[in-house]
């Protein structure tokens, strides 16, 4: 999924952006909480990441203010500091969770996940559309039994199809969830990724369909 | 503790000893005194008392001689020697004689010398009789037509007398052992009494101990008298003192740790990717490790700077073989940043007075900022000016760099710790340097400017003359 990462520590951003990137996520990195409050207004990020000291204004002022534009994306705060008043402050702005560095990277990846899977409205790791089962915790898919070897650009917009399964999800939708900014996209880099998945999932999974002009949609067929 | 305040060698006296010496010691010295002038006085009241009755049974029988026909006559009343009478069955005796002839009484009581005797005025004197003390009162009398002396004595032995002093004189001692005794019994209960508000303090002392965080805001003691105010006071200021080094101490520690979870998160982060095989992650590991290590540097330089190095003496320090320490030191770094360093200074030492370490980390701090924060093919100098002949002119050392320079408005705030500007190109620095480099130039009393070198950074440190 498509995640914004605002955090003025140049080296932790690097970090973490390859940490979630290696598990199939789309990471855009800003360093100023001005330009985080534009980028989270123009792109559908389906996870925001904030660090609480930012050189301009506070990470707790950025989240304010997102949350005030109405912005629901779900966010998980950052913060060097220690105190409990924070972490409250901080959830009581509107930060869905928050992780005190130094933090697990393990425990970072999964609490991103399961921002990740409440976006879609359902907290359950595992997704079952007809033959096809998708664990969102680990990244596994497999279709009546078999297991998908998936590249993670296919299981990002799988995952990204199946959390609106029946649904039609926009092509540029699509484009903007699956692609970070810095990541070089061709014209049909959606079509190329849906034409593998067909092919992967086989006749036994579900069905991935186009709808002409608009985008796709996976149902169990 | 217990070694400086109640070893058994050199132990304070205790405050009731002290008490007791000073209180009791006084008032047996007062009541022995005191018993002297009593014994003294009680004598003399009983003897002027006990005369008095004498002198009635005199008078009572010197009135009643008479001259009749010539004859000296007498009527002894029985009342006179009635008045005499007392318990302690004292002798009563009398002689009234006319020249050497006895009339009545005793014959052999001590006669006076007639002449010895002023006429009708009784005197009074000891003597011994019959192997007694006696007292004796005796008068002379001048009678019509008898040209011979009439003398008139009474006298009684003495122990009444004593009796009665004894007595007075046992009142008085117990009285006085009485009056000691319960000063002794009092001292203890007096101490506790007055010590109240003492153990009072202690107790405020005592409910700061063992908590996680001393709390050291001033005691809670409640009004106290006026001799234990000062200490309370004193108390307070130390315990404010106290308060504000902690103060900085956490301070100081809350600074680090929080400085130091972003490059370990790195660091975390950073294992995990190399466990999977990530190629890149060893050097971030690299980086981060240094980068950990020079905040820790940092960290302590900043705490030896803070620390009160007014106690090392100050010494005379040769600031030029400090620039070109400092420059040899960090010449491998600027290499590696393709930046030049260079000193501008006159041959021969400049002196100034202060701390070598201090100075020492001062002028590092700032030829590593000024590498730091430079351009790739920029320069770092380190000049000193030496004081001119213009008195109020002062040694300065200064350190200039070809970098972005920092902009004016946050000139004042470059030098709070852990204050990073937005610094372009990912220059990593801990956020401490220019903290450093104030803390220690304060405590040499050295002052920092920061100027514009258009373009660039040019720090200058003035030092005391």
């Amino acid at each position: 999924m498509r995640i914004l990462m605002i955090e003025d520590d140049a080296a932790l951003a690097r970090s973490i952006g390859a940490l979630l990137r290696a598990d199939g996520h789309a990471v855009d990195h800003c360093a100023s909480g001005e330009e985080a409050l534009t980028l989270v207004s123009s792109e559908p990020y389906a996870l925001v990441i904030l660090d609480v000291g930012l050189p301009d204004i506070d990470g707790f002022v950025v989240l304010e203010r997102m949350r005030r534009t109405g912005e629901r994306v779900p966010v998980l705060m950052l913060t060097a500091r220690d105190g409990l008043d924070d972490r409250v402050r901080g959830l009581d702005l509107g930060a869905d969770d928050y992780l005190r560095k130094p933090f697990e990277p393990e425990e970072l990846e999964a609490r991103v996940r399961a921002l990740g899977r409440r976006r879609g409205g359902d907290p359950m790791p595992m997704v079952t559309i007809g033959a096809l089962t998708l664990n969102r915790s680990t990244g596994h898919a497999e279709v009546a039994g078999r297991v998908l070897d998936l590249r993670r650009r296919e299981w990002a917009v799988l995952d990204a199809l199946a959390t609106r399964a029946g649904q039609v999800v926009p092509r540029d939708l699509l484009l903007a969830e699956v692609f970070g900014f810095d990541e070089p996209v061709g014209p049909n880099a959606i079509e190329v990724n849906v034409t593998r998945l067909r092919s992967k999932l086989g006749d036994a999974g579900p069905q991935i369909r186009t709808i002409r002009g608009v985008g796709y949609l996976i149902d169990a067929g | 503790m217990r070694d400086s305040r109640g070893s058994p060698l050199r132990r304070a006296i205790a405050l009731r000893t002290r008490l007791l010496l000073a209180m009791v010691g006084p008032l047996v010295a007062v009541a022995i005194l005191l018993g002297l002038a009593g014994a003294t006085l009680i004598a003399d009241v009983v003897r002027r008392t006990n005369d008095r009755v004498l002198a009635g049974a005199l008078g009572a029988i010197a009135e009643t001689v008479q001259v009749e026909r010539g004859d000296v006559t007498l009527d002894l009343p029985p009342a006179a020697f009635g008045m005499l009478e007392n318990s302690e069955r004292d002798n009563v005796y009398y002689r009234i004689a006319v020249g050497d002839t006895l009339l009545t009484g005793y014959a052999d009581l001590p006669a006076p010398r007639p002449n010895d005797l002023t006429i009708d005025e009784p005197r009074f004197r000891f003597a011994s009789y019959r192997g007694q003390r006696i007292r004796i009162a005796e008068v002379r009398r001048a009678l019509p037509a008898i040209d011979r002396p009439v003398v008139v004595q009474v006298a009684e032995t003495l122990d009444g007398r004593s009796a009665l002093s004894r007595r007075l004189m046992i009142a008085l001692l117990v009285g006085e052992i009485l009056l000691v005794g319960i000063a002794v019994l009092l001292v203890r209960p007096a101490l506790g009494w007055s010590l109240r508000p003492l153990s009072r303090l202690r107790g405020a002392v005592e409910a700061r101990d063992g908590r996680a965080a001393p709390d050291l805001s001033p005691l809670e003691t409640g009004p106290l008298p006026l001799e234990l105010r000062p200490l309370a006071t004193a108390f307070d200021r130390l315990l404010a003192q106290l308060d504000t080094a902690t103060a900085a101490t956490r301070r100081f520690t809350a600074d680090a740790s929080h400085q130091m979870r972003t490059p370990l998160a790195v660091l975390k982060v950073q294992v995990a990717l190399a466990r999977r095989g990530s190629s890149e992650a060893l050097d971030e590991i690299a980086d981060a490790s240094a980068r950990l290590e020079r905040l820790l540097t940092q960290l302590l330089a900043l705490a030896r700077a803070e620390e009160a190095g007014a106690s090392a003496p100050l010494e005379r320090v040769d600031l030029r073989e400090v620039a070109v320490r400092v420059i040899s030191r960090h010449i491998g770094q600027a290499i590696d940043a393709d930046v030049e360093l260079q000193l501008e200074a006159e041959a021969g030492p400049v002196m100034v007075t202060g701390h070598r370490t201090l100075i020492v980390e001062i002028v590092g701090n700032l030829v590593d900022n000024g590498i730091r924060y430079n351009r790739r093919g920029g320069m770092v100098t380190v000049a000193i000016a030496p004081a001119g002949d213009v008195p109020g002119d002062q040694v300065t050392l200064s350190v200039r760099d070809d970098g972005p320079g920092i902009p004016r408005a946050d000139r004042d705030r470059v030098f709070d710790r852990f204050i990073r500007l937005e610094a372009g190109d990912g220059a990593e620095g801990s956020g401490l340097g220019l903290a450093v480099v104030r803390s220690a130039a304060t405590r040499i009393g050295a002052t920092i400017a920061l100027e514009d070198a258009a373009p660039g950074l040019i720090v200058r440190l003035r030092f005391p003359r």
